[in-house]
């Protein structure tokens, strides 16, 4: 039996051509376009890799729960195949966001390593999606593993504003006076905000390419599995999912 | 039965069968022996080091004892299908949760109380005069980390290298209580600033409710066949 090759539509090499385009476009903007930093020069340039990809890899963890949520709603497939998708991808951000904040933080502060807020909860938010992982590998039935899945994310979303504010308390002195959501303002120059805002949308604009390919790839495995429990049973039957 | 007596009932079982077998708790009183010693040697060049990181001390030795403890919590009921059968009953799996995590909790927070004298003798950290504060925030910390432990607990129960899985689970949820709960028990020990101690407990509190409501909320999904 056969898998009936489904042609790759043509809006999806539009939209990896523009997400690939797009990111050359924001690295050139912040290698060459953008000013130096007063204070800390050109190294302010990796600045917009890394806050990027930092954003963006947030994101995917949201993308992923509320993909696994909508999946022990209704149990469609696509759901946990979307899940997954942007657990992955999620994990390659913050990995990447980790790599970017190390490259930048020996320069500046003279190691690979602080304990800061943003920092610590991205080291945490991989180390969670590594347990999704890793406790999806073990369970074989496709709708309990997404349930079991779906659970977890729900935590992990739950303990990320947990885990920022408590590790941005933790070394300032006092919660209770850094409570200030009137919002301490952006204080960073026009044109380097512009240029960091266009390479958030890069980054977005590929983490959608890769989520939509590697749903791709997803359902087609659910529809493989499907086809191979139906060759089991002896059953003739199209599966359509 | 209405659902508090039920989830009284578990904890009660759980607390009994505990009681009688009694080898969550010596499997924490040694661990979390062991580890403090080792801390203490760890960290003995200086005196001052010592004394300043016996409130970190205190939560790793908790922490660690916690996982081995919500391990246990699920071991017995694994034996002959006993879990099964107590979710064949009509009770609401969120009392079935409770009461575990009842269990877990009262346990956990006796051995915190204990250790609190253990940690500040062999670190040489006075109590100062915050003792009822402290125990409380010993409470509220190990509630935290009950509520996770529990979950996750039941989360692995059936899965291999769950023991070594439950930690990897569970560690990253747990921070922010146990950053709470260090900085809290710091602050009292220290005693500079009162309301400074009474900010950090009352958002230890905060993130404990925050995961008891979520837990309790999608645990039912968690044990379901």
């Amino acid at each position: 039996m056969s898998l009936a090759p489904s042609r790759r539509p043509a809006w999806l090499n539009v939209l990896a051509g523009a997400a690939f385009l797009s990111v050359a476009i924001g690295a050139y903007l912040g290698l060459r376009v953008s000013p130096p930093d007063v204070n800390q020069g050109d190294l302010i340039r990796v600045m917009y890799a890394h806050v990027s990809v930092a954003w963006v890899s947030f994101l995917a963890v949201g993308v992923a729960a509320l993909a696994g949520i909508a999946f022990l709603w209704r149990g469609r497939s696509r759901m946990d195949v979307i899940s997954v998708a942007g657990a992955e991808t999620a994990l390659l951000y913050g990995a990447l966001t980790i790599i970017g904040g190390m490259t930048y933080s020996k320069p500046t502060l003279n190691t690979f390593w602080t304990w800061d807020a943003k920092l610590t909860l991205t080291a945490l938010m991989v180390a969670l999606l590594a347990g999704v992982f890793i406790v999806r590998g073990l369970i074989d039935e496709p709708q309990r593993r997404g349930r079991v899945s779906a659970v977890i994310l729900i935590v992990v979303l739950a303990s990320l504003p947990l885990n920022y504010l408590a590790a941005e308390w933790f070394r300032t002195l006092h919660p209770a006076k850094a409570i200030d959501l009137t919002g301490g303002g952006v204080t960073i120059d026009g044109t380097m905000l512009t240029i960091l805002l266009y390479n958030v949308v890069a980054a977005g604009l590929m983490f959608v390419w890769l989520l939509v390919e590697r749903v791709r790839i997803g359902m087609r495995e659910v529809e493989i599995d499907a086809r191979r429990v139906q060759a089991d049973e002896g059953s003739s039957e199209v599966v359509r999912v | 039965m209405s659902d508090v007596r039920a989830l009284l009932a578990i904890a009660w079982k759980d607390l009994r069968s505990e009681a009688r077998s009694r080898a969550a708790t010596v499997a924490t009183v040694f661990f979390s022996s062991v580890t403090l010693v080792v801390l203490a040697f760890a960290l003995g060049r200086d005196a001052d080091v010592m004394t300043r990181a016996a409130p970190g001390v205190l939560w790793v030795a908790l922490a660690f004892s916690g996982v081995i403890s919500a391990a246990q919590a699920y071991q017995s009921d694994l034996i002959e299908g006993a879990f099964e059968q107590l979710l064949t009953l009509p009770v609401p799996r969120a009392a079935v949760f409770l009461g575990k995590l009842l269990t877990n909790w009262l346990t956990m927070t006796i051995l915190g109380w204990v250790l609190l004298p253990v940690t500040a003798i062999l670190f040489d950290a006075p109590i100062g005069s915050g003792i009822p504060i402290l125990l409380l925030t010993i409470s509220l910390g190990t509630l935290g980390f009950s509520i996770i432990a529990t979950f996750y607990a039941a989360l692995t129960a059936n899965l291999q290298a769950r023991e070594s899985l439950l930690p990897v689970l569970m560690f990253p949820v747990v921070v922010p209580v146990l950053l709470a709960a260090v900085r809290a028990t710091d602050a009292i020990v220290t005693g500079g600033d009162p309301s400074l101690a009474g900010d950090w407990v009352q958002l230890l509190a905060g993130f404990d409710l925050v995961y008891l409501v979520v837990t309790s909320a999608i645990f039912h999904i968690v044990v379901e066949e």
